[in-house]
Order: structure tokens, then sequence, then C-alpha cells
């Protein structure tokens, strides 16, 4: 086994215990330091997949901006931080429908090879000039929606209402 | 030269999603449901990142362009969310979904 798979394989597993003991530690709190380990071990692992920039998109958007967002309203909406949530058990239906999903999108590793395959490597200049270039367009529109988004959210919290 | 297995990274981001999916179906407070979303989702975009980068040809850039842009559309979407969460805190006095039952908040 080489050194990147192992890397692989530990980022993997962090990645996957983090995700469910974000989803089920009771502290809220708890939960939002979970999920930040979480985007920072996607970041990782967009640097082990030879993407550096997205790796480092992935830690100031996700583990900053976002992480910050949600701790901003985990404070705004109760009044002591760390007061614990209600448990909510492992309920039999969503729980058999995540397992059935997981079983259907994972028998498609069948048709696919089962060997070790070499990356490709990509210079960020390329990434830029495919970025700004052909995929012009959808990054405009993400800024029409990202202004659409800035919009609606001031209408939702907007003072006197009602 | 780094070679790694793609079979392993489906597997990875298929039960990454599967998690998602089981917190979004869930929980009930508001706030989870949002990470639950954010997990499904970095899910999705790994799928782009990782079929371009054992890819031949400009199909990886592709892919890093695509992961972009849903990067940019995920916090946005969690930006909306959190206006949403605030909303409805202010007229329900709770983030629990199970009572968000009316759409004019």
């Amino acid at each position: 086994m080489s050194l990147e798979e192992l890397a692989f394989i530990v980022l993997a597993a962090v990645a996957l215990f983090t995700a469910v003991a974000a989803l089920l530690v009771r502290e809220l709190v708890h939960t939002i330091l979970w999920i930040a380990v979480f985007f920072v071990d996607i970041s990782a692992i967009y640097f082990l997949l030879e993407a550096p920039f997205l790796g480092v998109l992935q830690l100031g958007v996700y583990a900053g901006a976002v992480t910050v967002l949600l701790l901003f309203g985990v404070m705004l909406t109760r009044k002591r931080i760390f007061s614990r949530e209600a448990v909510t058990g492992l309920d039999a239906v969503p729980l058999s429908l995540a397992v059935v999903t997981f079983i259907f999108v994972v028998t498609a590793v069948g048709q696919l090879p089962q060997s070790s395959e070499t990356l490709s490597v990509y210079d960020p200049t390329l990434l830029s000039q495919n970025l700004f270039g052909t995929n012009g367009p959808w990054l405009l529109l993400l800024g029409l929606l990202m202004m659409g988004a800035v919009a609606g959210s001031i209408y939702l919290v907007r003072e006197g209402r009602e | 030269m780094t070679a790694l297995p793609l079979v392993g990274f489906v597997a990875l981001s298929s039960a990454l999603f599967a998690v998602g999916l089981f917190g979004i179906l869930t929980r009930r407070n508001f706030i989870l449901v949002l990470i639950a979303i954010e997990i499904a989702m970095n899910a999705a975009i790994l799928n782009f990142v990782y079929f371009g980068a054992f890819s031949n040809g400009t199909a990886g850039l592709t892919g890093q362009a695509v992961a972009v842009v849903l990067i940019g559309f995920a916090a946005t979407e969690v930006a909306v969310g959190l206006a949403i969460v605030l909303a409805l805190n202010r007229v329900k006095g709770t983030i629990n979904v199970a009572q968000a039952n009316e759409l004019k908040l």
C-alpha cells in the first residue's frame, strides 16, 4: 500500500466519523465543531487529489465562512448556546432509506476500474483559464444567484413586518 | 505520480451522501438539517473533483471549475437557509422544522 492510499483511508475514515458525530452529538455547538473538522478534512482530500485551488477555496468558504455563519445562527436563535437538543432516536425508516440509497449508489463501483489509477495533475493557471473562459457564463450566473440570495435574505430578516 | 483507487472515492462520497440524507430526514432542528444538507452537498462536489482527476484531457479542469461554482452555490444556500432560520425563530419562537407549518413567515 502506498503512502497516498494510506492517507486516503485515514482521511476517508475521519470524514465519515466527523459527519456521523456532527449529526449525533446533542449540543449544537459541538455539532459545529465537528462539522468544521469535516470541512478541513474534505479540503485535505482535495489537496490529495492534486486540486490545491479547490482545497484553499474549501478552507476559506466552508471551514471559514460557513462555520462562522452557522455559529451565528446558533447564537442568534437561543438564549444559552450550550443548551442541549432533545434526543431524536435512530428511526428505522430514514435509516433504512439512507442504507438503501448507499447500496444503490455504491453498486456503481462494479462498473469502475478496481485498480489504483494515476491522477491527472493540472496547472492552476489552466484552471483559471477554464473557469473564466469556457465556463465564464456559469461564474456570471453564480454572481447573479448570489445577488438574488443577498436580496432575499435581507427581505426575510427585515424589520417592521407583521 | 500519485495513484489512488477510484472505487474508494465513490464509496466515500456515497457513504457521506447517505449520512447527509439520514440527517435531513431525522433531525428536527433547522440548523442541523442545514448541516446535513452541507454534508450531502460536499459528497456531491467531491464526485466532480475525483472523476475529473481520474480522467484525461481537459475533463479534470471542467470538473474543478464545476466544483468551484458548486462551492459558491452551497455557501449561498447556507446564507439563505440561515435567514429563513432567523425569520422562523422570530415568528414561531423556535427553529423546530416540525412547527414550520405555514409558508407565510
